[in-house]
């Protein structure tokens, strides 16, 4: 047989060496084999100089031909296996199998918020200040004109250390702090927690506030509404409607109590035919409370009444907290079941 | 403050709905939290006429009636009540009806005789107690008629919160003066007729009054002949509609003048006065006084009584005497009507939690100028009631008499306070319908001299609310001010606030769970954790004894989320809480100190689902590279941690140093503190002080490294080593040889192989030593030089095999 015939049945015998071959490594084996530094191919090349000189082009031409054929088919046949590789792992791919997710963690509904109502006063230039929690009476009552034996202070039901020394029973005292160590204009926000001697379904002894105080000439209680009008929008969605009605704090006259449209119910006080729960049929419900800084407060911390006026707003976290998210039972956020706190991610 | 509709339908004349009432009260700042419906229960029931009554022939105590409901046929009625008589005008619930208690009345036989439906007692009538009798109602009702609507009962009482500036809406008559004002309407107090006869008796009880500023007037009036009884079924029902228990004719009229027109009143028996005087002074320090619901009161020298010729007779203000009490017997009354010092009252009522409808009123001040009309409209009702002669002449004594005070009040003021542009006409027209009298009101600065009936008039500012709230608060347009301020307000780097919002943001994002706990838990908690006690901070007056004491660690309420959560299957936790401690502190202004703190629990499964991830349980080297995470997020620099042999409430217990700082501890809850929290498995916690953490982070800042040029090259070497031997001994080690090349050195695998009998335990570390040239790259030989250092050294200062 002449080598060229040798050559051109190397195509042959590959390509039946291919037909069993179903793997990559297999793939491999035969290219070694026929393509080798001594494989097949080159084996036939060793006799070249058998032949005449005359003959070598010949069989030289011939070899690249079918050197480049054998490439092609072991290339071919590598695609064709790679590709049913490929379709293969597809085939079997699942994507339904769970992810492998890295912890979870959450933010207490307390602390979302308060980050939340925190954040809008940012924007708005206040300042967030922080203070003690247990307090002197001075600044808990006194500095916010609640002399003792003053009727109101039944309004707080207190939690006392010694006589004078108690649990701030709201964030009010950071007024008065932050008033004596700076002159106005002055616009802060106090978050915080505060304790009342109180626990039944609708009250926890501890429970957060954010107070809010803004000082300057000429500060009115039209710009008291617009602030919160504007912050209550931004909380519960720009639908809310803010009402505000006449109250009573010591700390502040005028004073107002703000109700804010039931977002139960939209203020219709029915939720599909049955009467809201939320707001009690009444459309409202309460959610801070506010006012123009008294005077007395004023002359308490040596700031001139005449010149300075002011508002000042405080509100409970966990009302809003409860209002927005749908929490029924205020007792949940003190039990930090995560079944809870993971649904606040 | 319950307010019955019909009631305050004697005061003034309004004829529009309820919902218009309330929201008008509410909108004026008198917000009704309920509308009360007092006597829904009793709707059914009806007029009845005993037209026949006789003895049941089987049972004696029984009587068979016949009862006229106006149907055409009388009802047949067997009643049990040892009063019922023919002739008699009874209340009825017919078969079929339901009882206020929810019994639905059938038809029934008793001993044979068949009964149509019941005849009410008081008591089922929900007016009072007695059930011996059936109730005796006036001859001129109707038979068959409805028996709600036959006694005109207040059927409708407003609950209303009256807020404590508001001391004279604690009236009818108060708020039928707001309803006048929202509504635009005249007064029509009800019309007196004090009728006094007999010689002039001013002289006969003597009024000495110690301190003018302790009671500003009393007066008393003296009744003669009075007769005791219960007082008529109109006047215990509304008085029950009200919230008050009625007790007898004189008390239910003191109450009832009180409810109407805002001035408590007391009915002594004046046979049981005395020395023909009153005497208000305070009491004897220490002195023991029977008040009338039969209590021993111990008092003090600061509370004010009422003092006969002999003897105290009354808690000023607060409560009246056993001594002096109006019995059965009394026919005497002497009746009282003051104006005590508020705060006096206060105190005295607060510190003996001892709060009557009368001290609720002093408290917050009442008109001193209605107190003598009170009086008087008291005296004509009991006369009427009791059939008593009211003797000619008032007792009295006014050291204090109301001086209406002058105020300015500035239009201009007004409105730049309120943002709104009110006019002048309107504010006039508003202070004046409130009672006020005004002077200067064509001038700039006005002079306003309010009402006796309205002291929480003070101060401009009060006037300039009055004509906020009836302008209408909700009027008000919002105006978004533009918020002035200065840089000097942020001098603080970084605060409280902001780094616990970092830290919270952390753990958030890390996986951790975000907790809070209450401030305060029982002194049992912080002695199970051994924590001292010299720097508690004790609760006075705590909810429970598992609320009496601020926690001086935030383990206590941590450990208690892992019992709850463990009671609900939660097997695996990773918690975090931000909180302050609370320790005492004699330098502190609240003799307090309170530090941050930032603790971390990990208990149980280590992941929250199976598959892919293995399953596994937290243990140290959580905890470790959870704070190691942190404290590099935070840029603080490299912690140390080192062993602590005596901490109180872990074992072990490691402590974490920052730059010879120490910022906390890390370690296991030790195992009977945790087992007292039903934990199974070990608890892995971290203490950290965010304090110390915040200073060292404001201090801290990035600096950035020029990335390396050259390529590193590394190579592993295991270490045998006694079990006992930290790990850190070697990292020590390593690092004290100062190798310029060695960059980085790792512990990539531990391996402890099983010791043989009697031999040292030892373990198999494998470190990862990386080499870097700042200049060149390193050859493998290079690599190799390196490495015999490392080992020699090793070999050289530790028990180690390499």
């Amino acid at each position: 047989m002449s080598l060229i015939h040798e050559l051109e049945s190397l195509v042959q015998e590959l390509n039946s060496g291919l037909d069993q071959a179903f793997s990559l490594s297999e793939v491999e084996d035969l290219r070694v084999a026929f393509l080798g530094r001594k494989g097949k191919l080159a084996q036939i090349m060793q006799r070249l100089p058998e032949l005449s000189p005359e003959e070598r082009p010949e069989v030289g031409k011939t070899a690249n031909i079918v050197k480049g054929k054998l490439t092609g088919m072991l290339d071919d046949c590598k695609t064709k296996l790679e590709n049913a590789a490929e379709a293969d792992k597809l085939a079997k791919f699942d994507p339904s199998m769970p992810g492998r997710m890295p912890w979870q963690g959450s933010l207490h509904p307390v602390t979302k918020v308060m980050t939340e109502i925190c954040d809008i006063f940012k924007g708005l230039g206040y300042d967030i200040v922080t203070g003690p929690e247990v307090e002197n009476d001075f600044y808990n009552f006194e500095a916010l004109n609640l002399p003792p034996e003053h009727p109101a202070r039944d309004m707080q039901d207190t939690l006392y250390v010694t006589d004078n020394i108690l649990l701030r029973t709201h964030t009010s005292p950071m007024q008065a702090r932050t008033m004596l160590k700076q002159e106005p204009p002055l616009a802060i926000i106090a978050p915080g927690k505060v304790y009342r001697r109180d626990s039944d379904l609708t009250h926890t002894p501890m429970f957060h506030q954010i107070e809010g105080l803004l000082v300057g000439e000429k500060v009115s209680l039209a710009e008291l509404r617009g602030t919160l009008t504007a912050f209550l929008q931004e909380v519960f969605g720009p639908e809310t409607k803010v009402r505000f009605r006449p109250s009573f704090f010591p700390f502040t006259e005028p004073s107002v109590e703000v109700d804010i449209s039931c977002c139960m119910c939209g203020g219709e006080g029915v939720v599909d035919g049955q009467p809201c729960r939320v707001c009690k049929q009444t459309g409202w419900v309460e959610i801070l409370g506010c006012g123009m800084v008294d005077p007395e407060v004023f002359k308490k911390v040596g700031y001139d009444p005449e010149k300075y006026t002011g508002f000042a707003f405080g509100l409970g976290v966990e009302r809003v907290a409860m209002l927005k998210y749908g929490i029924g039972d205020l007792r949940m956020f003190f039990e930090n079941d995560v079944r809870f706190l993971n649904q606040f991610i | 403050m319950l307010l019955s509709i019909n009631w305050l339908k004697e005061f003034v004349p309004f004829t529009g709905t309820i919902q218009e009432l309330d929201d008008a009260l509410t909108m004026l700042g008198l917000e009704v939290e309920e509308v009360l419906h007092p006597f829904e229960g009793i709707k059914p029931m009806v007029i009845g006429h005993v037209v026949e009554c006789e003895k049941h022939p089987e049972a004696e105590k029984l009587s068979v009636c016949k009862v006229d409901v106006g149907e055409e046929e009388p009802l047949n009625i067997v009643c049990g009540a040892p009063n019922v008589r023919k002739g008699l005008k009874v209340a009825v619930v017919k078969v079929g009806s339901v009882m206020p208690d929810g019994t639905k009345i059938k038809k029934t036989k008793l001993r044979g005789i068949p009964s149509m439906g019941m005849i009410c007692s008081e008591r089922e009538l929900g007016l009072s107690d007695e059930h011996d009798g059936i109730m005796e109602l006036p001859e001129e009702l109707v038979p068959g008629a409805n028996l709600v609507e036959s006694l005109n009962l207040d059927e409708v009482v407003l609950d209303i919160s009256i807020t404590p500036n508001r001391a004279d809406s604690l009236s009818v008559l108060g708020i039928a003066r707001e309803v006048a004002l929202a509504f635009d309407l005249p007064l029509t107090v009800p019309e007196y007729n004090l009728v006094e006869s007999g010689e002039d008796c001013s002289e006969e009880v003597a009024i000495e009054i110690a301190d003018a500023d302790k009671c500003y007037c009393y007066y008393g009036r003296i009744l003669e002949g009075a007769a005791i009884a219960q007082s008529p079924a109109w006047m215990r029902y509304r008085l029950v509609a009200v919230g008050l228990r009625p007790i007898s004719n004189i008390v239910d009229v003191t109450n009832y003048i009180m409810m109407g027109f805002g001035q408590p009143l007391h009915a002594f028996d004046l046979d049981r006065i005395e020395g023909a005087k009153i005497v208000v002074d305070t009491a004897e320090e220490g002195e023991k006084f029977v008040t009338l619901d039969e209590q021993e009161r111990t008092l003090k020298a600061t509370d004010l009584m009422i003092k006969d010729g002999s003897k105290s007779v009354a808690l000023a203000g607060v409560m009246g005497g056993a001594n002096s009490e109006i019995h059965d017997g009394s026919t005497r009354i002497f009746l009282e009507s003051a104006v005590f010092q508020p705060a006096s009252v206060r105190r005295t009522a607060r510190r003996l939690a001892l709060s009557s409808d009368a001290s609720f009123r002093f408290e917050r001040g009442v008109d001193q100028l209605n107190c003598p009309e009170a009086m008087d409209r008291a005296a004509a009702m009991l006369a009427e009631l009791t059939g008593a002669t009211v003797r000619t002449g008032i007792c009295k004594a006014e050291p204090k008499p109301w001086v209406a005070p002058e105020l300015q009040f500035r239009p201009q003021r007004c409105r730049d306070l309120l943002g709104v542009d009110v006019e002048d006409a309107f504010c006039k027209a508003t202070l004046e319908k409130l009672g006020c009298t005004i002077t200067g009101a064509d001038t700039a600065d006005w002079t306003v001299v309010p009402p006796s009936n309205r002291l929480d008039y003070e101060r401009e500012v009060d006037f300039i609310e009055e004509v906020a709230r009836v302008y209408g608060m909700d009027r008000i347009e919002p105006v978004l001010p533009q918020v002035k301020r200065t840089l000097e307000a942020r001098n603080d780097d970084c605060n409280e606030y902001e780094f616990w919002s970092l830290i919270k943001a952390w753990g958030c994002g890390l996986g951790l769970n975000e907790a809070i706990n209450y401030s305060f838990v029982g002194h049992a908690d912080l002695d199970l954790f051994n924590l001292p006690k010299d720097n508690r901070i004790t609760i006075m007056n705590p909810l429970s004894s598992e609320q009496d004491a601020m926690r001086t660690e935030l383990a206590p309420g941590l450990l208690q989320n892992l019992r709850h959560n463990l009671g609900h299957g939660n097997m695996g936790l990773r918690l975090f809480e931000l909180a302050h401690i609370f320790e005492a502190d004699e330098t502190s202004d609240t003799t307090v100190r309170e530090s941050g703190r930032l603790n971390i629990l990990f208990y149980g499964d280590r992941f929250d689902s199976a598959y892919p991830r293995m399953a596994s349980e937290a243990e140290y080297a959580d905890i470790k590279g959870c704070v190691e995470h942190l404290l590099a997020h935070l840029h603080v620099g490299v912690p140390s941690f080192t062993l602590v042999e005596d901490h109180a409430w872990m074992s072990p217990a490691v402590n974490v140093v920052v730059n010879d700082q120490k910022v906390g501890t890390i370690g296991r809850i030790n195992p009977e503190i945790a087992d007292a929290y039903n934990a199974k498995k070990d608890v892995w916690f971290a203490d950290l002080d965010t304090d110390v953490l915040r200073t060292m982070y404001v201090a801290s800042n990035i600096k950035f490294a020029s990335l390396p040029v050259h390529q590193s090259a590394w190579n592993d070497i295991t270490v045998i080593a006694p079990i006992t031997l930290n790990v850190q001994a070697i990292f020590d080690q390593v690092a004290a040889t100062k190798l310029p090349l060695l960059e980085k050195m790792e512990l990539i695998d531990v391996f402890v192989p099983e010791a043989s009998e009697g031999a040292e335990e030892t373990r198999n570390l494998t470190f990862r030593l990386t080499f870097r040239h700042s200049s060149k790259t390193l050859k493998d030989k290079d690599v190799d030089k390196e490495r015999k250092k490392v080992v020699k050294s090793l070999e050289n200062a530790l028990p180690v095999r390499i």
